[in-house]
């Protein structure tokens, strides 16, 4: 439990700075991803970068690898024994980085399928479950009919996992995808993968979709997403009232729920420690037998 | 001769009265009577006002015994050909005590995903054994005609604890035995020819990949719970005029003849933190290592960290066939780490792929 106190000679107002530092403390992928936004801006001015521990980035890579940090379900054992499966697993096939907002396509072993494979491609809208239940969903719009298939991520029949374009969305889930106009997860299926850089962060699309007129699936009004652009014109007097009511902002100061949302730092560098070396081998033998990423411009800001 | 002794008789019957006859409706013998075997663990805490000195003597007298117990070799490492008895369907071996610590799915080779529960075998310990003539279990107030298969009992511990958080009682039912107190103590009811002496480790090769256990653990205390959650009730509408009773059971009996509560009936009580068995639980990895067995499915009873017993399964179809590790599986130095069962398809195996038929 580091607090990191920053010598900044531009006054931040308390609250900011409280967000930031608590924010460093639970060091884990939940909150960071909260107040993502607000880090961004505060970088710009030119303060010192936080000395990170390298070990922990592994947690926005392989998020699956932290157990569930509920306490009834714990067990460091169990937590071994799950790890050294998933790490087998991966020494077979080569599961790579990607976030929510990635365009992923994936082939899979399937028995009544002509060819006996099946290609997916779609836009990762939730990650979530942790170790051997890991998985993500994947949305695309094929013939006007909105599809949406769920992978496990340790699924031995998974034959191929490949990133078409690598980079985030402005929310954590994007659940609203289906009730927004389907062009914005319309992808083709032979669509040519997009290769960064070597070392460049993961982009951040800032898209801000359309949602199509209600009804809709949830009340997408009171979840407080940056990703939607008009969801204020649909809107009646009464639902704005509504989400007046159930807001509650005191919730990003409830340091207790954080705390017991995420995994403490000593235990994820306990666990990093012990899968960091064969995860390392894992990627350089990789980048060995792959060919080297070239920039390739974005096409479309859309989607 | 005869008259007097008549006479003797009648005044003899005759004094008898029938009107006085005490009759008892109802006797209420005692529930549970804990087996004679068991003593009370929990002792109250208390400053024992110690010095630095003694506090540390302590200690060392509880590491020199530590050390002692676990040099200690298992008595079947020494002795093997001593197995004159062989194993047959009637046998009933000893089981082991274990921990339920998680579920994680695993996948089939024909790319089924299940659900798998690991259960850790923990630090057991042969106690001690009571032969079939010396044990006398519980007296209850059922009658038994049928003259019953005479077993012997097994005491099984797991966990080796700190002596001084138990009570002397405790104690001594080890110190007697030569063995350091154990967190848990089970009994097993086994035939006389498995009988194991004590201090011999069991571990999880006890049962073979494939085979088939009885889990018997205390289910999960969920407190005092309505119907719908206790018995799955449907309960009653949300709304057309429903009050206060969305989730009531309605009705608990009919009227005229039957103008009481029938026994039995299904009502709001407490659920859960009692005893339960799972039979016939299939076995499908098991790792040499960490003493761990991985078995089919998620029904075990109690939550995670929670304390199980594993028996060879009484299920007429389920049971064993073929001779298990008979008493129980020796320590063997070069055991392979992991045993599978054939169906599960392995982490480190290629990716399963399906042939065109």
């Amino acid at each position: 439990m580091s607090i990191v106190i920053r010598k900044s000679t531009i006054d931040i107002l308390c609250a900011a700075k409280w967000i930031a530092r608590r924010d460093c403390r639970a060091l884990s992928s939940v909150p960071e991803k909260v107040d993502i936004g607000e880090e961004v801006k505060e970088k710009v001015p030119g303060h010192k970068p936080r000395a990170h521990n390298p070990l922990l980035e592994y947690r926005h890579v392989y998020p699956e690898f932290l157990p569930d940090p509920n306490p009834k379900w714990r067990n460091s054992l169990r937590e071994k024994m799950e790890r050294a499966d998933m790490l087998k697993r991966r020494s077979q096939i080569d599961i790579p980085e990607f976030y929510v907002g990635s365009i992923v396509a994936v082939t899979i072993s399937d028995p009544h399928a002509q060819g006996k494979t099946n290609r997916f491609v779609g836009i990762c809208i939730d990650r979530k479950g942790s170790g051997l239940r890991a998985e993500f969903i994947l949305r695309n719009v094929i013939d006007h009919q909105g599809v949406e298939v769920r992978y496990e991520l340790y699924d031995p029949t998974i034959q191929l996992i490949q990133v078409l374009r690598l980079e985030k969305r402005l929310d954590d889930k994007l659940y609203y995808l289906r009730d927004a106009l389907p062009e914005y997860c319309t992808f083709p299926l032979d669509m040519d993968p997009e290769i960064l850089p070597e070392g460049t962060p993961v982009p951040l699309n800032p898209v801000q979709v359309k949602l199509k007129p209600r009804p809709w699936l949830e009340r997408w009004e009171r979840q407080e997403l940056k990703g939607v652009s008009n969801i204020e014109e649909h809107l009646k007097e009464k639902d704005r009232v509504r989400r007046e009511l159930r807001k509650t902002p005191w919730e990003k100061y409830d340091l207790m729920k954080q705390y017991r949302k995420t995994i403490p730092a000593e235990d994820q560098s306990e666990i990093w420690n012990e899968v960091y070396n064969q995860l390392q081998q894992m990627r350089v033998s990789r980048k060995k037998m792959s060919r080297k990423r070239t920039f390739a411009t974005p096409k479309t800001q859309l989607a | 001769m005869t008259t007097s002794n008549m006479k003797l008789l009648c005044t003899v019957l005759g004094k008898m009265r029938i009107d006085n006859i005490i009759t008892r409706s109802h006797f209420s013998h005692p529930r549970f009577r804990p087996p004679y075997w068991y003593l009370p663990k929990e002792r109250v805490m208390s400053d024992e006002l110690l010095t630095q000195e003694n506090k540390d003597f302590l200690e060392e007298v509880k590491q020199d015994k530590l050390i002692h117990q676990s040099a200690l070799v298992s008595p079947l490492a020494n002795n093997e050909p001593q197995e004159l008895v062989q194993w047959n369907p009637f046998t009933r071996r000893v089981g082991l005590i274990a921990r339920k610590i998680g579920n994680y799915p695993m996948w089939s080779k024909d790319g089924k995903k299940f659900q798998t529960t690991l259960l850790q075998v923990v630090d057991n310990h042969v106690i001690k054994y009571i032969p079939p003539e010396e044990f006398k279990p519980m007296k209850s107030s059922k009658v038994v005609w049928k003259e019953k298969r005479k077993l012997g009992c097994l005491l099984i511990g797991s966990e080796t604890i700190d002596p001084s958080t138990v009570t002397k009682e405790y104690c001594g039912l080890f110190n007697s035995v030569g063995m350091l107190p154990k967190k848990h103590l089970c009994r097993f009811m086994i035939s006389p020819h498995a009988a194991l002496p004590t201090g011999t480790p069991l571990f999880a090769t006890h049962f073979r990949v494939g085979d088939h256990v009885d889990i018997r653990a205390k289910t999960m205390d969920r407190g005092f719970q309505g119907v719908m959650k206790r018995w799955g009730f449907k309960g009653m509408p949300a709304s057309h005029g429903v009050t206060k009773t969305h989730r009531r059971p309605g009705n608990i009996g009919a009227g005229g003849e039957k103008a009481r509560v029938w026994p039995g009936t299904k009502m709001p009580g407490h659920m859960g933190n009692r005893w339960r068995t799972l039979r016939g639980v299939k076995i499908l990895r098991i790792n040499t290592k960490h003493n761990i067995l991985w078995t089919l499915g998620v029904a075990i009873p109690g939550e995670t960290g929670a304390m199980c017993y594993l028996f060879d399964t009484v299920l007429p179809l389920k049971k064993l066939n073929t001779p298990p590790p008979f008493p129980t599986h020796p320590p063997v130095e070069d055991l392979p780490i992991e045993y599978h069962d054939e169906s599960i398809h392995l982490f480190d195996e290629p990716t399963i792929t399906f042939e065109e038929s």
